[in-house]
């Protein structure tokens, strides 16, 4: 699994994660997300379009994260997800917690939107 | 049609758990959208071993075996922990996701969410010498 990240522009961060959001390796991501919170940025794009594999664990972090940034009157998006996580995430109802979106430049949108 | 696997009580040992039942599945005819079912399930399962049964990593061993009797593919997965019921975990996820409550979305017992959701049937039984959980699958 590998985790890059990039501000997209002013408070934005884009946030890759690629291969198995499982237990061993969310805590890859789950450091990433939680420096760029401590650090004040709160609206986060996670894209997922390269994850291929997520289980409760990858879902707890990514909850977390969401309502974190929520307390700060911000926001975490995903983008870019399989069919195999949209199942996952519906499963459970968390597709109407995330902003989620097929693409990051629709999530890229979204964020320009709501300002 | 069956076999068995015992892996060390490690989250880095769940993929191999994984992949291993996942194998057997399409073996038994599963299609691909049932073989990841039963594979997040497996891996949802071994999670609750390290975290619930044993707590903590590389305290015991994990066994899973797999075999079809008629038209299921049932997994039995087996621990030397203490006494874990999944059946004792609530369902986390409430039904008006739009309540606004604080606690939304609460994710505890998600892990036993899934595996309710995905199998068609899921047992478990203690014994003295640890926890078994059968997870079966239909094959269609």
């Amino acid at each position: 699994m590998a985790i890059q990240q990039e501000s997209l522009h002013s408070d934005v961060w884009l946030v890759r994660a690629d291969g198995r959001l499982d237990q061993s390796q969310t805590p890859l991501l789950e450091t990433a997300l939680n420096q760029l919170l401590d650090d004040g940025r709160t609206v986060l794009i996670v894209d997922l379009s390269q994850a291929s594999y997520i289980n409760s664990g990858g879902l707890r972090c990514l909850v977390s994260a969401w309502r974190r940034a929520k307390q700060q009157d911000g926001d975490v998006l995903l983008c870019g997800l399989n069919d195999r996580l949209q199942e996952v995430f519906t499963m459970v109802g968390f597709d109407k917690v995330f902003q989620i979106h097929p693409t990051l430049t629709a999530a890229q949108r979204a964020v320009k939107k709501g300002k | 049609m069956g076999d068995t696997l015992i892996i060390p009580g490690r989250y880095d040992k769940i993929q191999e758990a994984c992949q291993f039942v996942a194998a057997g599945a399409a073996q038994a005819g599963l299609d691909d959208t049932a073989v990841f079912h039963v594979e997040l399930a497996c891996d949802e399962a071994c999670t609750n071993v390290i975290e619930h049964a044993y707590g903590a990593e590389d305290v015991g061993q994990i066994r899973i075996s797999w075999e079809v009797q008629a038209d299921r593919f049932v997994i039995t997965i087996h621990d030397n922990g203490r006494s874990f019921d999944p059946d004792d975990v609530p369902v986390p996820i409430p039904k008006d996701v739009a309540n606004g409550a604080s606690d939304f979305p609460r994710v505890g017992g998600l892990g036993v969410h899934f595996m309710r959701k995905l199998m068609d049937e899921v047992r478990y039984q203690f014994e003295d010498d640890g926890n078994t959980l059968v997870l079966v699958k239909v094959i269609e």
